[in-house]
């Protein structure tokens, strides 16, 4: 929960179904602004070993339709969970853990699921005591059927229910069929407003125990992170103007290869051709791959035909890039 | 709603533009939000037809 390029700490309130929040997670929810998630929401302190937390609060006390759904998920690419074997008479056990805090006490749910989301598996965890760190471990006998992508695309969806309807409630402890977010008769987080769940060292590993939190370097892990995310300010475009000085391409090649080629939102851009300066915003093309981007961009006349362009480092621009699955 | 983004002279278009946020979405068919495109034009729908281009 350390890499938070979107928001960079701040709190956000849900409400686009997905949407991303900390890196790799996103909440999914069917009715907007009934929780906020924040990067260490509520500022309590963390568990031992532990500077970032991922944290959920709601807005408003909630009473979720049988068809409604409040969950925050991790989908993990399909080449990182090959080795479990899952779909074949091999499938590996896993171990799920984690530290979870929450202004509640109860039974709580979550879900395992692949991405069809047509096998699933359910399980509870308690929370005895309010306003506490509390380490939770689960161990899942690997699935012998079903399908579980071993490509780039979505291999397991892992969700933490913050509240359902009956139709998004699944029997807890068993392999089954339905796209579930949450066990049956979970404790619902949207139901009490102000209630807060907070969550971190979350762990998904192979075998029948969970093993110490794989801390890791935060330039690695803000590596791994921009595999689907990349966040630019005054992003390093160099290119050129074109012959009448009407367009300008510009490229760039990305630090960290992305899991598929990314859907691209650029800001007005500041351009120095060497000899002026203007601000694109009008892309006309892009040319978007896994590792490099290229745009094609309307020109202001002031630059001038045949100069390099580039983009200089001034005002807010911003590009941002997503390959999330 | 989505917008064909012109084509140029080093090729045809690779990406479509989503209008509500002006994302350029990628042809790649392991990208979501491609995906969600294709799925919005099997709904019977039409992207808006791309600008002229200026020049190359």
């Amino acid at each position: 929960m350390v890499i938070d390029q979107r928001n960079a700490g701040a709190s956000v309130t849900i409400t686009a179904n997905p949407q991303y929040t900390l890196d790799r997670w996103f909440a999914g929810v069917t009715n907007a602004s009934k929780i906020s998630v924040q990067q260490n929401a509520g500022s309590v302190t963390p568990p031992v070993g532990f500077t970032k937390y991922l944290g959920v609060t709601s807005l408003a006390a909630t009473t979720p339709a049988s068809s409604d759904v409040y969950y925050m998920q991790q989908s993990i690419e399909g080449f990182n969970i090959a080795d479990l074997a899952w779909g074949t008479a091999s499938a590996k056990t896993i171990t799920i853990s984690f530290q979870v805090y929450s202004s509640l006490t109860g039974t709580f749910g979550a879900v395992i699921l692949n991405a069809p989301s047509n096998r699933s598996y359910p399980f509870n965890y308690t929370i005895s005591s309010a306003n506490t760190w509390t380490s939770i471990s689960v161990t899942i006998a690997g699935d012998t059927t079903g399908t579980w992508a071993t490509d780039n695309t979505t291999g397991i969806q892992l969700r933490f229910g913050l509240g359902a309807g009956s139709t998004y409630q699944g029997t807890a402890g068993a392999w089954g069929t339905a796209n579930v977010v949450t066990t049956t008769g979970a404790t619902s987080v949207v139901g009490t407003n102000g209630a807060t769940f907070y969550i971190t060292g979350v762990q998904l590993e192979k075998g029948s125990v969970a093993t110490s939190f794989d801390y890791r370097p935060y330039g690695t892990e803000l590596a791994l992170c921009q595999r689907y995310f990349q966040t630019y300010a005054q992003p390093p475009l160099r290119g050129t103007c074109s012959a009448t000085s009407a367009t300008s391409r510009m490229a760039m090649i990305l630090p960290v290869v992305m899991r598929s080629a990314p859907t691209a939102v650029v800001g007005a851009l500041p351009i120095y051709d060497g000899f002026a300066t203007t601000t694109v915003s009008s892309v006309i093309q892009s040319y978007l791959f896994a590792a490099q981007v290229e745009f094609d961009f309307n020109t202001p006349a002031v630059l001038t035909a045949f100069r390099p362009a580039s983009v200089y480092q001034a005002g807010s621009s911003t590009m941002t890039l997503s390959a999330e699955l | 709603m989505y917008k064909l983004l012109s084509d140029t002279i080093f090729g045809p278009a690779t990406s479509v533009l989503r209008v509500s946020d002006g994302a350029c979405i990628p042809c790649d068919p392991d990208n979501t939000d491609y995906a969600a495109y294709l799925a919005w034009l099997a709904e019977g729908n039409t992207p808006e037809a791309a600008d002229e281009i200026k020049g190359e």
